[in-house]
């Protein structure tokens, strides 16, 4: 017999999923790569290089990224607008993470669209940003992070950007285990929890030190551990 | 000694008030507007919130000295099991009737009360409510073994102490409406709620029962099915009888996604 399912329950479950694949794990790839400007410029513009070498980029753009996001964020929208929320009566820890979930998600939405219209496509030069989007400059990547990155705003911006995705994907990754069934009992769910937390913190760690190392080379973390010094000189040429 | 035999000691006011003030929310009749008295009535020992109300029964007359119709409400076992008295006291869903005076006022630590009826029920007058959607729901999950027979069987199968042991928890619940009430995710009946995914896993976990297991199963995947469930887990805090909800609500999700979602994997 096969088992009618219904448009919320697809809708919710292709929710759950976009979230954690392809969403967490592009996100994952992006810190780690965004990790390599500690190195300096080079290593940082060949890393752009290498993604625009990619075979079937258009492909893995499209469909790896865009839409998965478009869907996820729109539909979150939807899920958000739902919620009656009732902290002030039932102020429980785990009914304050499904209102930070939201509100991350949310604040999201607003942060990657103009992540995504700045890098991408080099829009908002009429905020004293550059003009010139990332994709497509490789050669000119790090110098152009760098620059807009002098702004202590722009820092501080994508400092909570990268908090907000972290969060949201750790507690995503709690929420795709119960919500598959994967994970059941009380003691298991701390012990998820825990664990989910883990993934978020060291994705904020990675992520926070990245953005740094556009504007001190190595990030906030000592040089010995980073290759070169190239970085901060790149940036000024530009 | 408290502790050894399992009896929890009361606690007790040590400075009571002289007088306690309770607000009712109130409504004449489903559509017409919603409205506030407020009564006092002397305190004395021992008193919960279906005694308050039965006070301001004997002498209705509001503090600015209105006579006004008794208050109605639901009550019928007046020992927390038949879960019709729930209403939410100074904003939580509980039962009135295991409701103390003397918890509320320490909890809150004032003299007033406020009484209004469950929010997420049709409102049939003052703190009264019409609970029948969840037995609607109830139904339509298909909450009952079905005749196996109508001569005798002999005895059924035997089930583990584990299984007993956790069925024997989801049968507890009194259908109350705390747990739809606390969820932030249940309004207007968009989704089933806690309380009917415990009863199916109750019935599923029935050695009988899980014979129409995936009719039930294909219930919860409707479009106010399980999916709709938000994590927030204010069940579980709020539910009275202690039902492990959550555990109801994930057990259920592996079975729906292993039915529905990799069901045609076994074609």
């Amino acid at each position: 017999m096969a088992a009618k399912l219904s448009r919320t329950f697809i809708l919710r479950k292709l929710h759950q999923l976009t979230g954690i694949v392809p969403l967490g794990l592009f996100f994952g790839v992006h810190m780690f790569t965004n990790a390599k400007a500690m190195n300096g410029a080079k290593v940082f513009n060949d890393a752009v290089a290498d993604i625009h070498h990619l075979p079937f980029l258009l492909f893995i753009e499209i469909f790896g990224i865009f839409l998965p996001l478009l869907y996820h964020s729109v539909y979150g929208i939807f899920i958000s607008a739902e919620a009656k929320t009732n902290v002030g009566a039932y102020g429980f820890g785990r009914n304050w993470l499904y209102v930070f979930q939201r509100v991350t998600g949310i604040f999201l939405f607003v942060f990657l669209l103009f992540h995504l219209l700045h890098f991408r496509w080099g829009l908002f030069a009429g905020l004293g940003l550059t003009d010139v989007a990332v994709a497509g400059n490789a050669d000119q990547a790090f110098a152009i992070v760098a620059a807009d990155f002098q702004s202590i705003g722009v820092v501080i911006f994508y400092i909570l950007g990268v908090a907000a995705t972290a969060w949201h994907l750790g507690y995503g990754l709690f929420l795709f285990a119960v919500d598959w069934g994967l994970v059941i009992g009380e003691k298991a769910q701390r012990a998820t929890l825990a664990a989910s937390a883990a993934v978020a913190i060291g994705l904020f760690a990675l992520g926070t030190n990245s953005i740094f190392s556009f504007v001190r080379p190595c990030g906030l973390l000592p040089q010995v551990l980073c290759e070169s010094e190239v970085g901060v000189v790149e940036a000024e040429r530009f | 000694m408290s502790e050894q035999n399992g009896h929890q000691q009361k606690k007790t006011l040590n400075n009571p008030p002289e007088k306690i003030q309770v607000s009712i929310k109130r409504r004449e009749k489903t559509d017409s507007s919603q409205y506030t008295d407020v009564f006092e009535i002397p305190y004395r020992r021992n008193l919960n919130v279906i005694t308050v109300l039965m006070d301001i029964r004997k002498n209705p007359v509001t503090v600015d000295g209105r006579e006004v119709t008794p208050p109605v409400w639901d009550m019928n076992c007046l020992e927390q099991v038949c879960g019709i008295c729930t209403m939410v006291i100074n904003g939580k869903v509980k039962q009135s009737c295991s409701a103390l005076i003397d918890d509320i006022l320490l909890e809150s630590g004032g003299n007033s009360i406020t009484l209004s009826p469950m929010t997420k029920f049709p409102n049939v007058r003052d703190l009264k409510v019409d609970r029948t959607p969840m037995f609607d729901h109830l139904k339509k999950v298909h909450a009952w073994v079905e005749l196996d027979g109508s001569y005798d069987l002999g005895p059924g199968p035997k089930t583990s102490q584990d299984v007993q042991e956790e069925r024997y928890a989801y049968s507890r619940c009194m259908t109350c409406g705390c747990c739809l009430e606390a969820c932030p995710q249940y309004h207007g009946d968009n989704y089933i709620g806690p309380q009917a995914i415990a009863q199916v896993r109750l019935f599923n976990m029935h050695p009988t029962g899980e014979i129409t297991r995936d009719d039930r199963l294909e219930a919860l995947m409707d479009d106010n099915g399980i999916a709709n469930c938000g994590n927030s887990q204010n069940c579980v805090q709020v539910c009275p009888m202690g039902l492990p909800l959550t555990r109801a609500i994930y057990e259920t999700n592996r079975e729906v996604t292993v039915h529905g979602l990799f069901g045609w994997l076994r074609k």
